[in-house]
């Protein structure tokens, strides 16, 4: 092992390791606790009383459950595409599908607005099948969709490359074409790397501000409807919904560790000792 | 049958090239070579998993170079396995069985049946290859491939389960290729030898053949042969008395008596014409080894040395015999060594026949 401070003794070094980890770790968790514990009980009565806010979280919650929803069943063969066959240009898509996370999210609305507005041709033809984009939950879910759908693309990437070819080359031989093969193997196999994409995705989308606020400020989701209480009334009153939103958040962040730290039976191949 | 006519295919950076070899109907081949030299990319590529780049495959008579692996009616038997984890053991079994019959009847001939119940994850690396070939074997395929299939079994169960493909090979008349490190179970199971390196062929046919004859000193060395000695060799004129004082050397038709030299040693050999040999290989099992001169001997070959080194690994040990320089071994039992008394220093005699040194 290199070490970065040769000239250090080893329990110095050590001091000042835990020193700047713990610092991080405060830095990261204190204003979410602060924030929980000064509004957290208001914020929940909140939910029965504040009819606007519970409005918000419903929006938000079906917003950000289409745009996953989307986000798996478009990203899904997106993914294994990528990881699974070799093309000329295969870099280039997969650099293309990681961009709109590299991009500040409120671009991220203007290039939607572009494309999907009133005047682009997609948002005229929408418009006269009957469908308001912009200004509407389709326009959230876009927005959603557009900044939170590479993350899922990413860990969908990682679940199938995380699945040995051979377990798939096996299941050919014994009479599989690809797609049964697919459905018998690989997509039980990546299951659990698929599901924490897509919990990743979903959290993604719920906390996803930016983008909706170009795209869509009315209705409000809940991440708007923090901002527009706190531009409006003042932090007094921003507080309780934010609260509220930092505790729904740690349900997905809940399911997603169960996910990854739960053991992961079989995908080694040499078998137990013995 | 296994029909492959100047194969190639790639993996990375690594190249199976111009590979040609046939394994008739019903027969057993085995594929050996050293670590890294295409193995598992020759069986990838003839059940169609690792496209092919080159040359032709017949499978059973078809043109298989574009089938997928699905049509190619062949099973595959990892190293390691590749139980599905998701599946229990009864159901990786039944994956692609032909019938729920032939499943349980082949899954109890290897040993697998009993594991039926068991987590696919508890399995040892030895019950997980059973279990792998139960389940290529359950398809009732026409062809199997096998990658290592018994290395993780210990000797016992190996032999049993060796034994048991041999008869269902027999009776199901299945055409097998298998990859093997074990040279004695390429002589046990083989009708058919390929020996792989570096992604080509280096000599196939029978094991016999191929474990006498050796086409390079390289294979030689590979399959375990201990005396190989550059040198230049030269043909006896017929009734030579080079060859035999006083007796005839009664040579088959188009056979010839060679003498062979390399540093200190003339070797004699009898081969049939082989352009300018420049090896001579002699198998340690060939050079018989005593304390006193054997005249009586019908070996047409005899060195005096000193014993240089002794090495024993259970019932067999080997002998180095230094003859002037250059270094002869000899095997035997190790308990013929202990009666002898053998000790390094020791003056010793070693003799083989004629017909035990192959050209090359």
């Amino acid at each position: 092992m290199i070490r970065l401070f040769p000239q250090l003794p080893r329990s110095i070094a050590t001091i000042f390791a835990a020193l700047l980890g713990s610092l991080l770790f405060l830095f990261l968790v204190a204003p979410i606790a602060q924030l929980v514990a000064t509004a957290g009980i208001q914020g929940s009565e909140r939910l029965v009383t504040d009819g606007e806010l519970r409005r918000a979280l419903v929006l938000t919650a079906a917003t950000a459950t289409v745009a996953t929803t989307l986000g798996v069943l478009g990203g899904t063969p997106i993914a294994f595409v990528i990881e699974r066959w070799r093309f000329r240009g295969r870099a280039v898509v997969a650099a293309l599908l990681d961009l709109p996370l590299l991009i500040p999210h409120p671009v991220a609305g203007i290039a939607l607005l572009l494309v999907l507005g009133r005047d682009s041709a997609v948002g005229q033809a929408a418009l006269s099948l009957g469908l308001r984009i912009v200004g509407s939950p389709a326009g959230i879910v876009c927005a959603m969709l557009f900044v939170s759908a590479p993350l899922y693309l990413s860990g969908a990437r990682e679940a199938f490359a995380r699945v040995d070819r051979r377990f798939e080359a096996v299941a050919r031989t014994l009479g599989d074409h690809r797609w049964r093969v697919f459905r018998r193997v690989t997509l039980p196999l990546s299951g659990r790397g698929l599901v924490a994409a897509a919990v990743v995705m979903w959290a993604r989308a719920v906390s996803e501000f930016g983008a909706i606020v170009i795209i869509t400020y009315n209705p409000k989701t809940a991440s708007v409807l923090s901002y527009d209480r706190f531009t409006s009334f003042g932090l007094r009153e921003a507080l309780p919904v934010a609260a509220i939103l930092t505790l729904l958040a740690l349900l997905p962040l809940t399911v997603l560790r169960a996910l990854r730290y739960e053991r992961r039976p079989g995908l080694d191949v040499a078998g137990a000792q013995g | 049958m296994i029909d492959a006519r100047g194969l190639s295919a790639r993996v990375g950076s690594f190249r199976l090239k111009d590979v040609t070899f046939a394994v008739p109907n019903g027969s057993y081949g085995v594929v050996i070579g050293p670590a890294g030299s295409g193995k598992t990319t020759l069986l990838e590529t003839i059940a169609g998993i690792t496209p092919q780049t080159g040359g032709t495959l017949h499978l059973d008579g078809r043109v298989a170079t574009a089938l997928p692996p699905e049509q190619r009616n062949l099973g595959l038997v990892y190293q390691h396995g590749y139980l599905f984890p998701h599946l229990s053991v009864d159901q990786n079994i039944a994956y692609g069985a032909a019938h729920p019959d032939v499943a349980r009847e082949v899954a109890s001939r290897v040993g697998a049946w009993e594991l039926r119940d068991r987590p696919v994850e508890s399995l040892s690396g030895g019950e997980r290859q059973l279990v792998a070939l139960a389940r290529a074997l359950a398809r009732r395929p026409s062809i199997v491939l096998l990658d290592e299939p018994f290395s993780a079994l210990d000797p016992r169960r190996r032999e049993s389960t060796r034994r048991e493909l041999r008869r269902i090979h027999r009776e199901w008349g299945m055409t097998m290729l298998q990859v093997t490190h074990d040279f004695t179970e390429a002589g046990l199971l083989g009708d058919v030898a390929i020996l792989l390196d570096a992604g080509r062929v280096l000599q196939s046919g029978k094991p016999e053949e191929v474990f006498r004859h050796p086409a390079s000193p390289y294979v030689a060395e590979f399959l375990g042969a201990e005396n190989v000695f550059a040198g230049t060799a030269r043909v006896l004129p017929d009734h030579s008395p080079d060859w035999y004082p006083g007796v005839e050397p009664g040579l088959a038709e188009g056979h010839h008596a060679i003498e062979f030299r390399t540093g200190a040693l003339t070797i004699y050999a009898v081969a049939n014409a082989v352009e300018n040999p420049g090896y001579a290989v002699i198998r340690a099992e060939e050079v018989l080894l005593s304390l006193e001169p054997q005249v009586a001997s019908s070996a047409r070959n005899h060195f005096r040395g000193r014993i240089a080194e002794i090495s024993t690994l259970g019932a067999l040990t080997r002998v180095s015999i230094d003859v002037d320089g250059s270094v002869l071994v000899a095997a035997l039992t190790t308990r013929s060594a202990q009666e002898l008394a053998l000790a390094v220093g020791l003056e010793a005699y070693a003799s083989f026949k004629a017909m035990a040194v192959h050209l090359c």
